[in-house]
């Protein structure tokens, strides 16, 4: 059992209407693992999410959860999640909510361990619906994690909360990954996925675009950015420039991102292009926007 | 794992001002003005009306639980219930109790105001057995609850729950006595499960044994409205 992955996408694939909302997806979380979904909206997190919790089934390949099928998981207590959407239980406090849950679980943590991990000690007898969105958001984590599940999956966990509390937030999550559980988190913020994850998987219109550490998928984006300053040259000509992936002009400033720095300034001093030259690692912001540019490219021309 | 899901759910509902309004100081209320309003009409009067207000109140709290079956579809929290251990089954299964639970204030508070303030008198057993028979009655009515609950969206629920409420109370003498009605009113009213279900009450109360044709057109009853439920909730569950 201990050597089952803690989650497998085998060829998972999902369409509503004609849109096909996750596409062929492979991907396999080890025990213990801290991975990052991320994706813009609309990419197919929240998706392979319903897929993995067993709320939706694929329509095609399959979806297994600590070796076994999610529903059989879930039932099991294996496995807790925080949801993106939905507004707060009315009507009952936050202890009476979270120790329901807690009893539907086999083996569960104590509720007030639960409480002080997601930070709600002191609001333990407040009705959930006079809570404001931030502290909704930590009875949602403290709901995911009170059963005490080997599997913790957050859809979008921090959208509501303020810098401070995303910290806390982080925190906690952290506290509980070190217990030896797997946490798998969507976001669409590359610096949560870099700051708090041990691999980021991307994710765009249903296709897995790459799958490694924040590093890895900056050198898989082509490493570099060269920018200058055009002084009213033109432009029609960067792109074809030897390395470079994409061009964009801000101003009279050209920035390049390419594959081959070393190739690309040496274009462009035999052009005499040089003006206030800048040369700088790819931040990874820009590894993300190339990885889903050349995606796109790669696909119009498969059409 | 259902006991507890079962005292959150009540818990919740019993919370709710409009709830206790309408199914307990309500039914109270009501039962206690047409029967001192305008001259005694004695006390076989009383105790069915008693029997009738205390359905009444039981068929409002029993349908209730389609209105926070509906609510909790829109709030997510069903779909929060769905990653739980909890199957969809003990969630359904759960929400019928509740319902069963729910119910007693109302039977409970108007048998006491006919006790206690209109003087009804009964043998003890007659006493537990009409709040047995009334609680064990308002089943259907949850059933009814559960499938508009699952089947329709939460505005609809509220509105579709009002009209089986006021609709089956009035047609079904709840409120007045099916003797007031047109002969043909009195023909529907027969067919109606509340008009049988309140009978049931009735009977025991005369302490005589409750009619076969009243038994026969609250169990049909309570079939068609389970059979609904369990479509409508085979058809929802596992798409909240």
């Amino acid at each position: 059992m201990d050597n089952e992955p803690a989650v497998a996408f085998e060829a998972a694939t999902k369409a509503y209407g004609t849109v096909r909302a996750l596409d062929d997806l492979h991907l396999t979380v080890p025990p213990g693992e801290t991975v990052a979904l991320l994706g813009r909206n609309g990419a197919g997190k929240s998706t392979a999410i319903g897929l993995l919790l067993g709320l939706d089934s694929p329509d095609s390949g399959r979806v297994r959860l600590l070796g076994d099928t999610p529903d059989r998981a879930v039932a099991a207590g294996r496995v807790g999640a925080m949801l993106q959407e939905g507004r707060p239980t009315p009507r009952v406090t936050v202890r009476e909510l979270v120790s329901f849950v807690a009893r539907t679980y086999p083996s569960p943590m104590p509720v007030t361990e639960a409480l002080a991990l997601a930070g709600l000690t002191e609001l333990a007898d407040r009705r959930v619906e006079r809570l404001s969105g931030g502290q909704a958001q930590r009875v949602r984590f403290a709901v995911a994690l009170v059963g005490n599940p080997e599997l913790i999956v957050l859809d979008e966990p921090t959208t509501a909360l303020d810098v401070e509390a995303r910290q806390e937030f982080w925190d906690a999550m952290r506290g509980y990954a070190r217990r030896g559980n797997t946490v798998l988190f969507s976001t669409h913020y590359l610096e949560e996925a870099d700051a708090h994850a041990d691999r980021i998987v991307v994710l765009d219109s249903g296709r897995l675009l790459a799958d490694g550490t924040g590093e890895e998928l900056k050198r898989a984006a082509g490493g570099s950015l060269v920018a200058f300053d055009l002084a009213g040259g033109p432009t029609e000509w960067l792109g074809t420039l030897p390395g470079v992936a994409s061009v964009e002009i801000r101003g009279d400033r050209a920035r390049l991102r390419t594959d081959d720095s070393d190739a690309t300034v040496r274009a462009l001093a035999a052009r005499d292009a040089i003006r206030s030259l800048e040369v700088a690692p790819v931040s990874l912001n820009d590894a993300f926007l190339t990885l889903v540019h050349r995606t796109h490219e790669r696909l119009e021309l498969a059409k | 794992m259902i006991t507890a899901y079962v005292r959150l759910e009540a818990r919740r509902t019993l919370r709710e001002t409009g709830f206790v309004i309408s199914t307990v100081a309500v039914p109270v209320m009501m039962y206690l003005l047409f029967t001192n309003l305008g001259g005694s009409d004695g006390t076989d009067w009383k105790a069915a009306a008693m029997v009738g207000m205390a359905g009444y109140g039981a068929l409002g709290a029993a349908l209730s639980v389609g209105n926070a079956i509906s609510e909790d579809r829109t709030t997510g929290w069903l779909r929060q219930l769905r990653i739980t251990p909890m199957t969809p089954r003990q969630v359904v299964t759960g929400r019928a109790l509740t319902g069963a639970v729910v119910v007693l204030p109302s039977i409970v508070a108007v048998l006491l105001a006919g006790a206690l303030v209109n003087g009804v008198r009964m043998a003890a057993w007659q006493w537990v057995a009409v709040a047995v028979t009334l609680w064990l009655g308002s089943l259907p009515f949850t059933l009814l609850g559960i499938g508009n609950g699952y089947r329709l969206s939460a505005q609809t629920t509220g509105v579709v729950n009002v009209a089986c409420n006021l609709g089956l109370a009035v047609v079904g003498g709840l409120w007045f006595p099916t003797v007031l009605f047109p002969s043909w009113l009195r023909t529907i009213s027969e067919y109606t499960p509340t008009n049988r279900f309140a009978e049931l009450g009735v009977a025991v109360t005369e302490g005589t044994a409750p009619g076969a044709a009243a038994l026969a057109v609250v169990a049909v009853w309570a079939a068609l409205f389970g059979v609904y439920a369990a479509v409508s909730y085979r058809r929802s569950a596992r798409t909240v």
